[in-house]
């Protein structure tokens, strides 16, 4: 009565009659869109009649098998979604009896409730389908026959409606194309995704729900095995300075799984820690290589050969000037708490950390791909934080068409003398638009060759798509991290900002030939998915990892000395021709173990550089500094085998990378490290579950 | 129970020359029946979705869906009835398409349509049905044939391919359950 949206003097049956009465015409903007698309059909339909009866049959039946699938996957898609039912009802059951609460503003917010309900829905519409013998509701036989197809074909007649609207993209819904056409004054306004943002999103809603287990790709490997030098001395690998695979982990363990052991990289759990090797002494070599060698803490006897590279950190006066282009997943799935509004939050860290002049756009893709933000100088901060701010989750993904936009974007913002750089932040569901992931990469290495680089932020989990993440990032010289809490994004987008940012070195190789004489065996701890063949050492045209400015690469061998009893394997009793043990001593590297090569090319040559060290049996001492990040990172090696199972660590518990990491923690500025011994102490607990 | 006084029908005028010429391929015979339709495709989609934005999209579709399906109708029942029937088809699938639930998606992105005219609120009429479509499968429906476009008890059960007692049911329990509400929230 004092509200005048309520006028409830009549029942609110008469209410509603009334207000139905009242539905306001629809715009002649959207009928005319309508009778266009209708025309189109109708002319097409028109054209397929002189076809007769048969070509009408089979059509028919291609659409029924077609919906068939479509409907198998919606199934599966229910089915995931149906383990937050619980949550989800009682929001709704709370909606339906507020009925004030049901305020437009309001019911966008709660993503959970909203998911459920669609979840529901469909999975109820699903079941009549299934049942359409008893539905109620059946259409006219054809109808009912090709909804999925009806939807498809909107789309291309609804582009033909409106061509001056020339998104690059392949499929579009028709709401955004009608929004589209409404928003015609203002071309880079994402109207499709522009709904006022939810601020409280984060929290709970996700947090407290049942998460989605068991969706996540990882690329299955093998662990390196132990090689007989006399049979394979020498040994080659890219370097990755990837760290995704350390924050996926302990994001399972702080759950108190262990994680899939598909998921432990060795090398990426090693390299997430920045350790403090001496800085190169001048910037003509772009880093500095130690190689030093220790005892091996898990088989005593054994040795550790670590090779540690750095670096050179640019001051930030120095910093070229980058053109950056966010290209922002705002699909469907990304709607939880630890996806889009971490992925802003995550965006905003990064562009405190960027100079006013250097510029940054903003892409983003869901069921289609649209520019919210054409290039913009940072020092216009308010007008790409409102950007950011305005995405919402929505849609399918449609990744491929999204890196495309992405690239485009950066190339009409060349700049030579600039870092161009793409940063994709994704889920990595890539459920449309791509089609073939071997294209994709493609279509990621010729942008690099032209100068445009790709970095991969990944967010959430159970549906993460790590294995498409890694060889997007790698193909497009670039960083793939993961992101699963705030103070990692403050690890990888401030501290590391310039690491993540600048590339100060390229295809940088490690090629380890080792000393049959003195080494019995050798076995590379991780690097199993960055493993090159020999001869790509020297060809400058493969392609390998990269270090930012002040990054640190650490690789480690475990060596079998010849005089050491811990061979594991045997001596051929036939191959007599093979020198005997010892034999070669006395050539003039009998006091090498072996020698390290390193290639590498500054970022705007073509030609690589050798670095070459050997790797001596008696090493000079080194400081003790040094020598404690070497053992913390032998730590770190040793916690991600006990991970992976342990095949070669013998008695080595977790105990015991505990007291090796504590004894070298060292400063620990950041608290990573501390961070780390807790996580081992959650493996412990972790492994005692079933 | 057939006691409501339906308000006055929205009849489509008559359009069967069209039609047919349409089923002949005659695309200005099909633009014909096209105006004619619209509006009533485009009513009935904005009760059921309750916002403009949405009741477009569905009412773009179901135009799409009556070109394509005109041909086989057989004029064995009303035309009406057989574009109704077009239209309910067409939300639900849109629904289903857009993974979206039935009128949870606000009208907040068009302020201007929670802006009264004529005694019309959207926002307030969303709530309404946003209430009726909790009630179950085929309630809204129900409502909006019946209420919304003056169908009688029969035709709408004709249009839902029910029993009419069944749509008789539905719109008695949803005066039923909105009085209720209605009395629990001025309390």
């Amino acid at each position: 009565m004092t509200d005048p949206k309520q006028p409830s003097n009549h029942s609110p049956m008469d209410d509603l009659t009334q207000q139905m009465a009242h539905t306001p015409p629809p715009s002649s903007a959207a009928k005319a869109a309508a009778r266009q698309a209708a025309l189109k059909a109708f002319a097409e339909q028109s054209a397929n009649h002189h076809q007769g009866f048969w070509a009408r049959l089979r059509l028919t039946l291609n659409n029924r098998s077609q919906e068939g699938n479509a409907m198998q996957k919606k199934w599966i898609y229910s089915g995931a979604l149906a383990s937050l039912c619980v949550v989800g009802m009682t929001a709704v059951l709370v909606k339906t009896t507020q009925p004030e609460l049901m305020v437009p503003v309001q019911s966008g917010v709660e993503p959970n409730a909203q998911a459920t309900t669609e979840a529901l829905a469909e999975a109820k519409a699903e079941v009549k389908q299934d049942a359409s013998l008893a539905a109620e509701l059946e259409a006219p036989s054809e109808v009912q026959m090709e909804p999925e197809v009806a939807m498809d074909m909107a789309a291309p007649q609804a582009i033909a409606a409106e061509p001056s609207k020339a998104l690059p993209a392949k499929r579009l819904g028709t709401k955004e194309l009608r929004q589209t056409a409404k928003s015609k004054a203002a071309e880079f306004a994402p109207s499709l995704m522009v709904r006022p943002a939810p601020q409280n999103i984060l929290g709970d809603a996700t947090t407290s729900g049942p998460v989605i287990q068991g969706e996540d790709e990882f690329t299955e490997f093998k662990t390196n095995p132990v090689t007989k030098v006399m049979d394979q001395p020498v040994s080659t690998f890219s370097i990755d300075v990837d760290t995704a695979s350390y924050s996926f982990v302990r994001r399972q363990l702080n759950r108190g799984l262990m994680p899939q052991k598909d998921a432990v990289r060795l090398e990426e759990m090693v390299n997430y820690f920045d350790y403090q090797y001496p800085l190169p002494a001048n910037k003509n070599e772009p880093f500095s290589t130690y190689v030093n060698v220790v005892e091996s803490p898990w088989k005593p006897g054994n040795k550790l050969v670590h090779i540690g590279i750095k670096g050179y950190q640019i001051e930030r006066n120095a910093l070229p000037k980058s053109n950056l282009v966010f290209l922002l997943d705002v699909s469907g799935s990304m709607g939880q708490a630890d996806k889009l509004p971490l992925v802003k939050q995550s965006m905003e860290l990064l562009l405190s950390q960027l100079n006013p002049t250097d510029t940054v756009a903003i892409a983003v893709y869901a069921g289609a791909a649209g520019t919210v933000l054409p290039p913009t100088p940072v020092q216009d901060k308010q007008t790409i934080m409102q950007a950011l701010n305005n995405l919402q989750a929505g849609g399918s993904t449609a990744g491929g068409e999204g890196i495309q936009l992405a690239y485009q974007l950066a190339e009409a913002n060349y700049d030579k003398n600039a870092v161009n750089r793409v940063i994709l932040a994704t889920d990595g569901d890539f459920n449309v638009g791509i089609a073939n992931q071997q294209e994709l990469k493609g279509f990621i290495e010729r942008k690099r060759d032209s100068g445009i680089y790709l970095s991969v932020l990944g967010f959430g989990q159970g549906n993460y798509h790590d294995n498409l993440m890694q060889s997007l990032a790698q193909n497009g010289n670039g960083v793939a991290a993961y992101i699963d809490t705030l103070s990692e994004a403050q690890k990888v987008l401030v501290h590391q900002a310039t690491a993540t940012l600048f590339t100060i070195a390229k295809d940088v190789k490690i090629q380890v030939e080792f000393n049959p004489a003195t080494v019995a065996e050798y076995r590379l701890l991780g690097f199993e998915t960055r493993m090159l063949e020999k001869q790509d050492f020297n060809n400058d045209k493969v392609d390998a990892g990269d270090i930012g400015a002040g990054h640190t690469v650490t690789a480690i061998y475990e060596i079998t000395p010849v005089a050491s009893e811990n061979k594991l394997i045997d001596n051929p009793r036939y191959a007599s021709n093979k020198p005997e043990q010892g034999d070669t001593v006395d050539n003039e590297n009998a006091n090498e173990y072996g020698f390290v090569k390193l290639r590498y090319k500054l970022p705007d040559e073509d030609n690589s550089k050798l670095i070459s060290l050997p790797i001596l049996i008696d090493q000079p001492q080194t400081d003790n500094k040094l020598q404690q990040e070497v053992n913390f990172s032998v730590a770190v090696a040793g916690f991600a085998q006990l991970l992976k199972g342990g095949t070669y660590t013998g008695n080595w518990q977790y105990d015991d990378v505990i007291s090796l990491a504590q004894a070298n923690k060292g400063e620990d500025e950041y608290g990573y490290r501390t961070e780390f011994i807790q996580l081992v102490r959650k493996a412990k607990m972790a492994k005692a579950l079933p | 129970m057939q006691s409501d006084q339906p308000p006055p029908r929205r009849q489509l005028p008559a359009l069967d020359a069209q039609i047919k010429a349409a089923q002949q391929g005659s695309a200005t015979a099909f633009e014909a029946v096209f105006d004619a339709c619209y509006d009533v495709l485009y009513r009935y989609a904005f009760q059921w979705a309750g916002n403009a934005a949405d009741a477009e999209d569905i009412a773009q579709l179901a135009a799409i869906k009556l070109a394509k399906t005109l041909k086989q109708f057989k004029f064995e029942s009303q035309f009406t009835t057989w574009l109704y029937r077009l239209v309910v088809t067409t939300a639900i699938d849109w629904a289903r398409a857009n993974r979206r639930h039935q009128g949870q998606e606000p009208a907040a992105n068009s302020p201007e349509e929670s802006v009264t005219h004529g005694g019309f609120s959207a926002v307030y009429l969303q709530q309404l049905i946003n209430q009726v479509a909790q009630m179950g499968e085929g309630f809204k429906e129900a409502v909006i044939l019946v209420l919304g476009e003056g169908f009688s008890h029969k035709e709408a059960a004709q249009v839902l391919k029910v029993k009419e007692s069944t749509v008789s049911w539905r719109i008695h329990e949803v005066r039923k359950q909105l009085n209720q509400h209605s009395g629990g929230c001025h309390d």
